[in-house]
């Protein structure tokens, strides 16, 4: 790893890793590792102090419906949700996520908490999480706060994590059973974490109706991940047809505020976005 | 640098070993147990050449720390040497020609083994979806599909 002299603190229950994380607010989380360890051996990230939460995995991996709220333990993995019955239906979308995410031994590390904690801008649950509105749980010795997504991604690499809390939990509330849902990447190759843009929504037809849809990007505005509001006011109470397909891949491109940088440019992502936009558009006109 | 000692189960037999902080599961599996099988071959997550079964499930053994192992089960291919499906396994992929260089064929083996545990007879389709995060570089992988593919059903 990076350094000499690293200190790696084990613990093996969320009480003792809220104990140790309190009494050592300068230590890196690891979960499972698989953001961590390439970057520590590739870009040479330096770590001196690491809170190991991987024997968490006994308390923090469920998914819990109470009654139409779902709540996911952020040691949940990735093979673990596409397993999962719960999203059946309305929320079908997480197996999409799960089915392009990595290869198998990735998926059956990789966790939904890692997931949201890495924030790298690339990272797949992310667009379908704030499509739902979805907020997380921060534990800390001093208790419980509960925080919207788009609150907690704040940007590249940047979450709104004090440093002595640990994300414990994912948590929204399931649409109803007329929803639909969708997701689509676009990279080089699926098993490589690195996609050029992702997009997941998230909505209802009412006689034949856009209703209450919710359209998120792994990025909007920068690298920023966030949701399409404008397209999304665009597309309420319209009936889905080629005319306003086309004008909605107009508003996209209007509010996507996206940069240039060595794997694309800007306006290449922005074709790919409307590209998808339009995929998932049309699939959802089908009613799948 | 303080080492760790940890105990982990490998192969069914219960180990302790002293891990660096910054060893990774296949360090210690090739340099403390002499389990050669797991191979590295990006040490980044890319190739799949490292994989082993972790509590039942494959995982890349390049980038798992050690100290993550603690409290675990891990079964290398070594450990599967007796195990009737693996020996059907490596029959069909003897049969099918379905390692050049071997690099990658541990861990090929294991996908497959993963796969048919879970489905008795799968398609093609999910052979290749089992295979999905696992690199050849010498066979073109129809043979590999194949050799996998041919074993479902036979149980
Ligand atoms: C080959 C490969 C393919 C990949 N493919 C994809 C892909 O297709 N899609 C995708 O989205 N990602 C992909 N990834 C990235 C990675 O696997 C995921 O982001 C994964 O979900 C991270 O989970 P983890 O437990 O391994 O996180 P870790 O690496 O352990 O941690 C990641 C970050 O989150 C923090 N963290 C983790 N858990 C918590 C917690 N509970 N509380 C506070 N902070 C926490 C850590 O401090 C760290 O900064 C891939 C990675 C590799 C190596
Ligand atoms: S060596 Fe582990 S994935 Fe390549
Ligand atoms: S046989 Fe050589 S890498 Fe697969």
């Amino acid at each position: 790893m990076g350094v000499e002299d690293l200190q790696i603190i084990m613990a093996e229950s969320l009480k003792s890793a809220l104990k140790e994380i309190s009494e050592n607010k300068d230590a890196t989380i690891i979960a499972n590792g698989t953001d961590m360890m390439p970057r520590i051996r590739d870009e040479g990230l330096k770590v001196e102090k690491i809170l190991d939460i991987s024997a968490l995995d006994k308390e923090l991996s469920y998914i819990n419906v109470d009654s139409n709220l779902i709540r996911i333990g952020a040691m949940t993995t990735v093979s673990e949700i596409g397993s999962s019955n719960v999203f059946n239906g309305s929320l079908n979308a997480f197996y999409e996520v799960v089915s392009k995410f990595g290869g198998p031994q990735i998926r059956n590390r990789a966790t939904i908490g890692g997931n949201i904690c890495s924030a790298t801008s690339s990272e797949d649950f992310i667009p379908l999480l704030m499509a739902l509105d979805a907020s997380v749980v921060l534990q800390s010795v001093n208790g419980k706060r509960t925080l919207k997504l788009n609150n907690f991604v704040i940007g590249k690499r940047s979450v709104n994590r004090r440093n002595d809390e640990i994300m414990v939990e994912v948590q929204f509330s399931k649409p109803g059973d007329d929803y639909l849902s969708g997701f689509e990447k676009i990279g080089r190759r699926n098993i490589l974490i690195i996609n050029l843009i992702n997009m997941a929504i998230v909505m209802s037809l009412k006689q034949r109706r856009v209703n209450d849809v919710r359209i998120a990007l792994n990025r909007v505005s920068g690298k920023v991940p966030g949701r399409a509001r404008l397209t999304e006011g665009f597309l309420n109470g319209k009936e889905i047809d080629g005319n306003i397909i086309s004008s909605a891949r107009e508003k996209l491109a209007e509010e996507l505020k996206l940069s240039s940088d060595f794997r694309a440019s800007a306006d290449y992502r922005i074709h790919l976005a409307q590209a998808i936009l339009e995929k998932l558009l049309n699939r959802f006109r089908e009613g799948v | 640098m303080s080492n760790i000692l940890i105990s982990v189960k490998v192969n069914g037999t219960e180990r302790e070993v002293l891990v660096e902080p910054e060893d990774r599961l296949i360090d210690v599996l090739r340099d403390d147990f002499g389990l050669k099988s797991p191979k590295e071959g990006c040490g980044t997550g890319d190739c799949g050449l490292c994989t082993v079964i972790m509590d039942g499930k494959p995982i890349l053994s390049c980038i798992t720390p050690a100290f993550q192992a603690r409290g675990r089960e891990i079964v290398t291919l070594e450990g599967l040497n007796n195990d009737p499906l693996m020996k059907n396994i490596e029959t069909s992929f003897r049969d099918h020609h379905a390692a050049q260089c071997g690099f990658c064929t541990p861990a090929m083996e294991i996908m497959g083994y993963d796969l048919l545990k879970k489905v008795k007879k799968p398609s093609k389709e999910e052979v290749k979806v089992a295979i999905s995060g696992t690199l050849c570089r010498c066979t073109g992988y129809y043979d590999i599909i194949d050799s996998i593919y041919d074993v479902g059903g036979t149980e």
